[in-house]
Formats: C-alpha cells, sequence, structure tokens
C-alpha cells in the first residue's frame, strides 16, 4: 500500500484553476518532490494532501484512508513550513511538545521522544529559548524535528530551506534527507530549486500551470527531459528549432537548425519533422569532432569557479557552453562539437 | 553633560512630563491631601484620618465599592468575550467583512448618554420591547424592565458602548498571526478550541489585558449609564461622589475619588495578571 495516493485531484478558485488532474503515489520511504515555477500549483497541492485546502474534484488516500473532507488536525500528516511556522510564545521543548501534548501522550513517552528528537537535530542547549533566540538554521531545525516528534505517516516540507543561506541550505538539506530515510517516512517536499529536487530526490514531479509535466528519477529527468519546459527548468538546457532532413542507420537523424546541419543519435525516434531539440552545456566538447562542430563568436563569458560559462547567440536567442580551463585561452571565438547522442530530441513545433 | 543639555532635556520632555506633573498630577494630590483633611473648603484645613473613618463605617460607601466593582468587572470581561469571537470571524477578510467590522464599530460614535436613553425608549413600560413582547404572546402586560435591581441595563449599556473599542484592540492582535501559525497548530492536531486555548489566546494576551483593564476603569467610575439605566436602591461611586460634592462635601468626595482611583490601580493589577494567567495556560511567564 502506498503511503500517499492521489488521484485525478483538481483544485479551482473560483475561475482559476490551480492543480488540474493531478495523479501520483508515493511509497513509504520515499522522497519525492514537486518542482515547478512559482504559481504552478506544487503548494496548493501539498496544501490539498494537508488538509488545509479541500479539493474541488479528485481522491487522495493516506494510508488507504479516503482523507477527503476530514479536518488537518486529523490527519497523520505533518507539514514542515516555509516560515517555520513557530509558536513564537512557546520555548524550543513546548514547540516540540505541542502536537505531542494535543495527542494527550503520556509524561514519560513526551520526553523520551523529545529528548530523542533534539538529540537528532542538535538542539539539546536551545530547549529552553525561544523562537526569536534561535537563528535560522535553528528555527529550521525546530520546525523539522516539531513534525518528526509525531512520527508521521508522511511529513510534507513547503519549500522549508528558502529562507536559508547557501551554506546553510546544503549542510541542512543533507540532514532532512538523512533523517527522512532513517524514519522511513514518505516525504513530499516542495521546492523551485531544481538543484535542491536533484540532490534530495528518489523521485522528482515537474509541475507546470497546475499539471504534471514529467515524473521520475533525477538523473533520468535530468538526462531524458521530455519538453523543453523540462530541459530549460531543469539545468537551464540549450534549446532550438530543428526540421528532420534524413535518417542516417537506425538511431541516427540529420536535422536541420539554426546553428548548422547537427547529427543526433536517440533510441526512440523523432515526435515529429518540426520539433524542438536541447543540448547541455556541459556536453560541448572543446575542438573540432567528427560530427556536430560548431564555431560561434563569444557574446559573453560567466566565471563560476572550477568552470565557465560562455555565451553565444543563436538567431537572437543566447546558447551556452559549460568549459573548464580550457575556457581561459579562448578570446573572441569558440569551436566545440557535440555528440550525436547528447542531443535530445523534445516535443514537436505547433 | 552641560546644563545646555539638561536645558534641551528638559524642554523636550516638558510638554508630555509637564502636562502629566502640573495637570494630572495637581489633580491627584488634591484629591489626596482633601480626603486626609486639607484643602478644606468648608471648615478647618489640617492632617485628619477623621474622613476616611466616617465613610468606612458608612454602609453605602461599602456597597458602592462592590456595586462599581461588580459593573467594572462584569462589563469588562463581557466586552472582551463578545469581541473574541469576532474578532476571530473577522481575521481574514471576505467579502462584506469591511462594512460588518465599521456596523460593529459603530457605537464607539454614538455618546454614552444618547446610548443610554435610547436603550430606555426600547425597554421602558410602554416602549417597543414591551409592546413587541405582548404582540408576540410571550408576555400579558408590560414588564418594568428599566433601573433593574441587579444592573443588567448597566451592563448591557456598557458591553455595547465597550465592545467595539475591545474588538479594535483584540483584532489587531488576532490578525498579526499569522496563518502559518495556526496551520501548525492544526497539523499538529490543535482543533479550533485548542488553537484559541493554545495559540490565539496566548498571543493576544496583551490586547486582551489592555482591553480589560481600559474598559474595567471606564465601567468602574460609570455616572451616565448608573444614573440613567441603573438601580435605583444603589449607587456607584461616582454616583456617590457627586453626591458629597452636591452637599459641598469637598472632602468625603476626595476619599470616594481616592478610593475609586485606588480601586481601578489594584483592579487593573489583578485583571492584567488573572487574564495573563489564564489566557496563557496557568502560567505567567
Amino acid at each position: 500500500m502506498d503511503a500517499v495516493s492521489v488521484r485525478n485531484l483538481t483544485m479551482k478558485f473560483d475561475e482559476f484553476t490551480a492543480v488540474r488532474d493531478v495523479s501520483f503515489d508515493v511509497a513509504r520511504g520515499e522522497f519525492v518532490t514537486l518542482l515547478g515555477p512559482s504559481g504552478c500549483g506544487k503548494t496548493t497541492l501539498l496544501n490539498l494532501i494537508s488538509g488545509f485546502l479541500q479539493p474541488t474534484s479528485g481522491t487522495i488516500e493516506i494510508e488507504g484512508k479516503n482523507v477527503i473532507g476530514v479536518p488537518p488536525e486529523q490527519r497523520n500528516t505533518a507539514m514542515c513550513f516555509q516560515s517555520y511556522a513557530l509558536f513564537p510564545h512557546l520555548t524550543v521543548a513546548d514547540n516540540l511538545q505541542f502536537g505531542l501534548k494535543q495527542k494527550k501522550l503520556p509524561h514519560a513517552e513526551r520526553k523520551a521522544r523529545l529528548s530523542d528528537v533534539a538529540s537528532k537535530i542538535g538542539l539539546g542547549p536551545q530547549l529552553a529559548k525561544l523562537p526569536n533566540q534561535l537563528s535560522g538554521g535553528q528555527q529550521q531545525r525546530v520546525a523539522l524535528g516539531r513534525a518528526l516528534v509525531m512520527r508521521p505517516n508522511v511529513i510534507l516540507f513547503d519549500e522549508p530551506l528558502s529562507n536559508l543561506d547557501a551554506k546553510l541550505r546544503e549542510s541542512v538539506r543533507l540532514e532532512i534527507r538523512a533523517i527522512q530515510r532513517e524514519y522511513k517516512l514518505a516525504a513530499i517536499y516542495v521546492t523551485h530549486d531544481q538543484g535542491e529536487a536533484l540532490a534530495m530526490s528518489d523521485r522528482i514531479l515537474i509541475m507546470k500551470d497546475g499539471r504534471i509535466q514529467q515524473s521520475g528519477r533525477p538523473d533520468r529527468i535530468y538526462k531524458a527531459p521530455e519538453s523543453s519546459f523540462v530541459a530549460d527548468f531543469i539545468g537551464g538546457a540549450n534549446i532550438l528549432d530543428a526540421t528532420v532532413i534524413g535518417q542516417v542507420g537506425e538511431k541516427n537523424w540529420r536535422l536541420d537548425t539554426k546553428m548548422g546541419e547537427l547529427t543526433a543519435q536517440s533510441d526512440t525516434p523523432p515526435v515529429a519533422k518540426e520539433l524542438k531539440i536541447c543540448w547541455r552545456a556541459e556536453k560541448a566538447q572543446f575542438g573540432s569532432g567528427d560530427l556536430n562542430t560548431v564555431t560561434a563568436d563569444i557574446a559573453h563569458r560567466s566565471f563560476q569557479g572550477n568552470y565557465t560559462d560562455l555565451f553565444f547567440t543563436v538567431d537572437g536567442a543566447l546558447q551556452r557552453v559549460q568549459l573548464g580551463e580550457e575556457a581561459g585561452e579562448l578570446s573572441a571565438s569558440i569551436t566545440f562539437h557535440i555528440r550525436p547522442e547528447d542531443i535530445i530530441f523534445l516535443e514537436a513545433i505547433k | 553633560m552641560t546644563w545646555r543639555s539638561w536645558l534641551k532635556i528638559g524642554l523636550l520632555l516638558a510638554p508630555g512630563l509637564g502636562l502629566i506633573l502640573i495637570f494630572i498630577g495637581s489633580v491627584v494630590y488634591i484629591a489626596i491631601a482633601q480626603s486626609f483633611g486639607y484643602y478644606n473648603l468648608a471648615g478647618e484645613s489640617g492632617f485628619s484620618l477623621e474622613y476616611w473613618a466616617i465613610m468606612f463605617d458608612r454602609a453605602t460607601y461599602s456597597r458602592a465599592i462592590s456595586y462599581s466593582l461588580y459593573v467594572g468587572t462584569a462589563s469588562a470581561f463581557l466586552a472582551v468575550a463578545f469581541a473574541y469571537p469576532l474578532a476571530i470571524w473577522l481575521r481574514r477578510p471576505f467579502s462584506g467583512s469591511l462594512m460588518i467590522s465599521a456596523i460593529l464599530k459603530a457605537p464607539l460614535l454614538v455618546h454614552g448618554l444618547v446610548a443610554a436613553f435610547l436603550y430606555i425608549n426600547i425597554i421602558s413600560y410602554h416602549g417597543i420591547l414591551n409592546q413587541l413582547m405582548q404582540w408576540l404572546g410571550i408576555w400579558d402586560g408590560p414588564h418594568r424592565l428599566q433601573n433593574d435591581r441587579n444592573a443588567v441595563g448597566v451592563l448591557i449599556l456598557q458591553t455595547w458602548k465597550n465592545m467595539p473599542f475591545a474588538l479594535l484592540l483584540l483584532a489587531g492582535a488576532v490578525q498579526s498571526i499569522s496563518d502559518d501559525v495556526l496551520d501548525a497548530a492544526a497539523d499538529l492536531g490543535a482543533g479550533p478550541w485548542d488553537r484559541f486555548r493554545r495559540v490565539i489566546a496566548p498571543l493576544s494576551v496583551s490586547a486582551t489585558q489592555a482591553a480589560l483593564v481600559i474598559i474595567f476603569i471606564g465601567a468602574l467610575a460609570d455616572f451616565s449609564f448608573q444614573v440613567i439605566a441603573g438601580p435605583v436602591n444603589k449607587q456607584s461611586l461616582s454616583q456617590l461622589m457627586v453626591f458629597f460634592k452636591g452637599y459641598g462635601r469637598w472632602n468625603d468626595a476626595a476619599v470616594v475619588a481616592v478610593t475609586l482611583m485606588g480601586l481601578a490601580i489594584v483592579g487593573s493589577g489583578v485583571l492584567a495578571v488573572f487574564s495573563r494567567f489564564v489566557m496563557r495556560g496557568g502560567r505567567l511567564k
């Protein structure tokens, strides 16, 4: 039985449809991320699962029980809020025990769970402090601990790291994942940060306009995006319009593009004669190759530390090549090639 | 600091501190001094505990204290009790909420005396309420509702007049509680009552204290509602003070005035501590 099962879920706010006919499952112990730009419906979907909103249609099952119409306080879910939503008048210990007192657990069990979670999240010395006496990272940990101490079937995260600085975000990200694995929790994590989604998830659901555009393992989504939206949203791929002008052998296709003639290799044939294709910036190979060699004028360069982004224009649109130390030797133009297997077919051009 | 700095600070503080010290301080001083026999306008002046001693022996004085405390405390609690659910209901804006909020605050614009006369018109022997009850067949004949013994009329008027003020304070406090905090409480298993008890009440305790204290002080010293709608067999402290002053007994009036001020201070403190204790779930910190 899945921990969460969502079927044909739709949520309308008057004329606006925030979530459209969404279906997916989350297994026990699985970490699923809802990824998408602002306004794509991911937080609404999370609020529907937690019970803060009631859907217009569709069903949600938690541990096999239909929870439509069940208020949040009666659902076995726990939420980590973007704003942390700590109770400002209660100490860290009281914040952590809020739900346990609500459940009327015996004092001894409350104490045991409190000390267990406090040591896990490293907040033992802070238990007597009020939330406003803690740093952002510590407040985030309290929010996480407050959810974990409930030992819910499902834990929900609503962009919990968005208020933290980059360094802290990385360490808390690892902590969240480790604790989720240890407790074998089903986790649904909402973010608009593709790096966070790729690093943490067992599975990513990419959302746009209230619909799931693509779902799958992070590496699969990165390597094989099915649409230009997904390709661009995950990793910022270079996207081009292409026309199929011929097939070479079983898996190779010749394409006419604004970047010149390219050869792509794919197990699946292109979906249309006129279609979009993409290639990743880091897949560009410095220098000429047997196929797909491109020479372009560098329009802009952006040093990123261990690599450099070089930008050039194709038909008015910026394309990006990612190179290592060799980028430093380049001045006005660049010659690179793309391996045919690194060119990905996307959707047909409408 | 140089004398110029001291002068500058003194001048800056003068409008605020000066007002308190000169206008309020002098009045308080005169009242206290008169209650101890000084500034006697009808006889010899000098320190005396006589006025206090005589007053403590008067039954009307002790009745006026308990009656005024009753009106002050009950009015404060009733106004806050009615205002709280309204503040929570109006926390999130909805269609028409602004209009409802404005209507609820309308009593702030009606003077107390006017409100009392309107109320008397409604409940008088041949007033609208009596006529309505008879027309509905609930009462056989008119009932005497005016100047009732338990001061229900005064409490209704006090609550009606003060509830909007409490609503003003509580609405601000309740609106400042974020949706996420209340959602978090619900997510952790708190139903509507527990959300109020464990989150809303403790987070709005300061506003509640302010509303209770300010309404208590006003209602404790009520004169206009008491004179028009209050029971005829009981006097409030204000009434008693005016009674003594009417007979030129300024020192007796001063004793009642000092009592009123003392009760206001002590009562406010007790109410503030009590409300904090109750609304923070049995804790003061």
